[in-house]
């Protein structure tokens, strides 16, 4: 067999004609997807921007809520500020464990059974719950016996978290590699050591993320607290179990589209307060589950 | 070693949590006060019409100085929601803009429900006509306006009842509300009751009006859409319309007088009211020569019987509040005093609360 | 770390073996058990909702039969056909997918293969950003900003193709800001992140080795991501987009604001509509009797809708799953 006099260069350009066309569409086609996401984003939060970054101020986070018509260097936002921070904290922990739970559930112990697959199916039904329905019904079964509060605020976010963490921890759990756990299992590791030191950390990164979504989700959402919460107050409520409260989006709602110029401000101003905070625990999250999962690898 | 620390990380920060949530469950609801037996504490939860929400909030703000253990929250939520509440017992006292009507009596059975008027405003017709600054229409035009058989400004029924004022021919857009509400059942109450013959949609709190009309969110959302839109026309609540700016047309009066919205004029129209033995009437198209006729009111209801002393003493102490030194608040928010003759009936009423 | 072989927890008398024999320990059977229960609560969630809507939307049942069914809601005059909204609901749901689901899987992709990890992190950041903007912000951005500025769009295109047979029924006048396309574009907005965001977590985890595999065979990075991200994910791309459907279905106040709130059925997309979750929204607050179980019907009649449109989904899915393993 003759060898070639010369090596031959690998040819590592694109193919030509129509695959390298194909190829070339479809990357402009993925970077104009992003630019589409970008350009309506930026309008909103330049909006909230403009109308609310004039309303933020140390007294403005730190005041009891004032009545409508006060013009917006009076009083601030601050029981919607603490209201929704405890009814997000207290749903997010009673749903992101419970929701990751029942996804190992469907993932390492259902397998394919009956059981695990019409959970999982109940699972995306229950997404498609909308939030108010939510709302009204912890408000019939909760609140009617037990009255207003943070609590039965929690409850209902959490409701509304719980299949959006359970479907995307189970898609997680899912694609971890099953050779990570028959490596645990060969060294003789019970099943829930398994899950909880093999399995669960390596899925930890999207579990985080689908987690992370359902917070921003449930702290942005108005429709199931106007039931169950009450609303009204001026002063902040410190016990979220008991007693009624008041959130971020109720009090957006409420003075947003009030004609005076003092509630607009604050409604926008509070709109901006969300945003900041909602999306500094998002980077928080996400800066933390990296440098864990940084360890694990 | 890693693992140790992440579970050191993760153990300590469930303890602050659960610590967190400890410490606020076991702390006394803030707003309780000592419950001294002298004066009157405790939190009062209330909900419904948006109509009193402003009043409310000035009140409570003010009441706060007077007696400051007692503390007051009003939710809001639309009248309908202020009622369920009450029948289901997870609020203190309701605000409605209408009696219980009678597919709501049932939830209310073996118990007494006690009517306080507190508030009383007029309904705005509010238009956007650029160069048009005074407007006339009677009770048969605002009907066939706003069931858009008059389709624009110059029509020969406007141009008939405004002469000497320049109609442009743009298209009437009819400014509503997206959400059921208190202003709309009196609204079309309004309707109902000075245009029997034209106005074919009842009153209700949900009105189905002809396609095209804009709907908005709240009396501020119909504000915004009158302002934003030229030839527009809408029904918003005084005391939005006079803070978003807006024109306003008067209406002819029962008594045939061309009245311009005012709180005089609402109070002059709940002064010529009958009022019924329990505290309940009617304000629109009341009689008066300077009666406004689109003129509604709102009760606050409470149950006659109380279950706590403490609630009722709270109860009378704020509704006292509301009918006596409150309603000095109410011309700054552009809102009407109740005529003193039901003033006084009202406050008469306090003692039957406990 | 060294290793632990458990000690054999079986009961007393068998023999004593390896512990790959021995029954599960109880820590380990408490953990399952755990986890079932976990699992279970989501069926008795569903269960208690489901339950309890009906029992207050019977009276709503019972006294309308099948003009539930009916097209016209006017609670003044006691009618309450439901029609107008589930056809509102579809649609905007059908709009909101059909924008978001391309747009999201795009930047997902975008993230996984197209940008260098360093540049990863401020777009997934981008990502982020839209979804802590919470549902209230997006439908008063779109009621006093958005709708009123695309109106003139709708209104040019209208009047464009007024006239054309299919076109001008789908987009001929009558043109309102609110409408059932506005709506679509803000909830396609609001369901992004969660369609991408799952996406790109689920895109990751196609092993290196098969994306190497299929560059080593020649492949430009579209057949890669034809031939190798799209078999390995597609299970998990399906889940996020019903994922984002089941929010685009339910999301209640930015829908109330932009829809236009009028109870017709039209096929002209960019008239003023109403959906399911917008009217129980706008109306339950002074709803009572007959018009307040009607309210709470439409829920029961949307959970009626998700399972339906789920169970097709998760049909097509298995379908084509299967004919990929097939292949």
């Amino acid at each position: 067999m003759a060898v070639a006099p010369q090596q031959q260069r690998a040819d590592l350009r694109e193919p030509a004609g129509w695959r390298r066309t194909k190829n070339r569409i479809a990357t402009v086609l993925m970077v104009l997807s992003f630019v589409v996401v970008i350009i309506p984003l930026g309008f909103v939060l330049y909006t909230t921007i403009a109308k609310g970054a004039s309303a933020i101020t140390g007294s403005f986070l730190t005041s009891p809520i004032p009545s409508v018509v006060e013009p917006v260097n009076v009083g601030g936002i601050w029981p919607a500020i603490l209201g929704t921070l405890e009814i997000t904290a207290l749903a997010t922990v009673i749903a992101v464990p419970l929701g990751v739970l029942g996804a190992v559930y469907l993932n390492e112990y259902g397998g394919n059974n009956w059981l695990s697959r019409f959970i999982g199916f109940m699972a995306d039904v229950m997404t498609g719950v909308p939030s108010i329905i939510m709302g009204l019904f912890i408000y019939s079964i909760w609140v009617l016996h037990f009255g207003y509060s943070g609590l039965a605020g929690a409850l209902a976010l959490g409701a509304l978290m719980l299949p959006i963490v359970i479907r995307s921890s189970y898609e997680m759990l899912r694609l971890v590699p099953d050779s990570l756990r028959q490596g645990s299992y060969a060294l003789g590791a019970s099943k829930s050591r398994v899950t909880l030191t093999v399995v669960l950390p390596a899925a930890v990164g999207g579990i985080v993320s689908g987690a992370l979504l359902a917070v921003a989700r449930a702290a942005g959402e108005t429709a199931p607290l106007l039931f169950v919460i009450l609303g009204g107050l001026t002063t902040g409520n410190a016990n979220v179990f008991h007693g009624a409260n008041i959130a971020l989006p109720m009090l957006i709602f409420q003075n947003a589209s009030s004609p005076y110029p003092g509630a607009q401000a604050r409604g926008w101003g509070a709109a901006l307060t969300l945003i900041a905070i909602a999306f500094i625990l998002m980077i928080a999250a996400r800066v933390v589950t990296a440098r864990f999962a940084r360890y694990a690898r | 070693m890693q693992r140790l620390r992440v579970q050191q990380v993760t153990t300590a920060a469930l303890a602050i949590v659960v610590s967190g949530f400890s410490l606020a469950a076991c702390s006394s609801s803030g707003s309780g006060g000592s419950g001294g037996s002298s004066g009157p504490s405790g939190t009062l939860n209330a909900s419904g019409s948006s109509f009193q929400l402003l009043f409310q909030q000035a009140a409570i703000q003010q009441f706060r100085t007077i007696q400051p253990n007692v503390t007051v929250n009003y939710g809001g939520g639309g009248s309908g929601k202020g009622r369920s509440d009450l029948a289901a017992g997870t609020v203190n006292f309701a605000g409605s803009d209408s009696p219980i009507p009678s597919t709501e009596t049932a939830n209310f059975a073996g118990k007494t429900v006690l009517y306080f008027p507190v508030v009383i405003g007029p309904i705005t017709m509010s238009y956007n006509l650029p160069g048009v600054t005074s407007l006339k229409l009677t009770p048969t035009v605002i009907a066939d306006i706003f069931q858009a058989k008059i389709k624009t400004w110059n029509d020969p029924a406007i141009k008939a009842i405004n002469p000497g004022v320049t109609l442009p021919s743009t298209h009437i857009t009819l400014a509503v509300r997206a959400d059921s509400s208190g202003t709309t059942q009196n609204f079309s109450l309004f309707l109902m009751t000075a245009a029997p013959s034209v106005w074919k949609l009842g009153s209700s709190s949900t009105i189905s009006w002809p396609s095209g009309a804009q709907a908005g969110s709240g009396n501020g959302g119909v504000a915004q859409i009158v302002h934003a839109t030229p030839g527009a026309i809408g029904y918003v609540d005084y005391a939005d319309a006079k803070a978003a700016g807006l024109t306003f047309a008067s209406v002819q009066n029962k008594a045939g007088q061309y009245i311009v919205p005012s709180t005089t004029a609402a109070s002059a129209a709940a002064a010529g009211v009958t009022v019924a033995p329990d505290l309940t009437f009617a304000a629109v198209w009341a009689p008066g020569a300077t009666a406004y006729p689109i003129t509604y009111q709102s009760w606050d209801l409470v149950y006659q019987k109380q279950s706590s002393a403490s609630t009722a003493k709270a109860l009378k102490a704020y509704l006292g509040y509301l009918l006596g030194a409150g309603q000095k608040l109410l011309p700054a928010l552009n809102y009407a005093p109740l005529p003193a003759s039901i003033d006084a009936k009202a406050k008469a009423q306090l003692s039957k609360i406990g | 770390m060294s290793v632990v072989i458990p000690a054999d927890q079986a009961a007393p008398g068998s023999v004593p073996a390896s512990g790959l024999t021995a029954r599960a320990g109880l820590g380990d059977r408490g953990f399952r058990w755990l986890t079932l229960a976990a699992g279970l609560l989501v069926l008795v969630i569903l269960v208690l909702i489901a339950v309890s809507t009906s029992q207050q939307a019977s009276q709503w049942f019972s006294t309308e039969g099948l003009k539930i069914f009916g097209t016209k809601w006017d609670p003044a005059t006691n009618k309450f056909g439901a029609t107008p909204f589930i056809y509102g609901t579809a649609i905007t749901g059908v709009i909101a997918l059909v924008m978001a689901v391309p747009v999201s899987v795009g930047i997902a992709l975008l993230l996984t293969e197209v940008v260098p990890y360093r540049f990863a992190r401020p777009i997934v950041y981008v990502v982020d950003l839209l979804a802590v903007v919470p549902s209230v912000v997006w439908g008063l951005w779109g009621i006093l900003v958005f709708a009123p500025w695309i109106q003139h769009t709708y209104a040019s295109i209208g009047s464009g193709v007024n006239g054309v047979p299919v076109l001008g029924n789908l987009f001929g006048p009558p043109t309102s800001g609110p409408s059932f396309f506005t709506a679509g574009i803000i909830l396609a907005f609001m369901i992004t992140p969660i369609v991408t965001s799952l996406s790109r977590e689920v895109i990751a985890t196609v092993p290196t080795i098969d994306r190497e595999g299929a560059y080593a065979l020649g492949a430009t990075r579209w057949e890669m991501i034809r031939g190798v991200v799209w078999p390995h994910s597609q299970g998990g791309v399906v889940g996020s987009v019903l994922l984002g459907l089941g929010r685009a279905v339910g999301e209640t106040i930015a829908a109330a604001l932009v829809i236009g709130s009028s109870p017709e059925i039209t096929s002209h997309l960019f008239a003023t509509g109403y959906s399911m979750p917008a009217v129980i929204a706008n109306q339950f607050g002074e709803a009572s009797g007959v018009f307040k179980s009607a309210l709470l019907g439409l829920g029961v009649l949307l959970f009626a809708f998700t399972i339906i449109i789920n169970v097709i989904a998760r049909g097509a899915v298995e379908r084509s799953t299967r004919r990929m393993r097939g292949a």
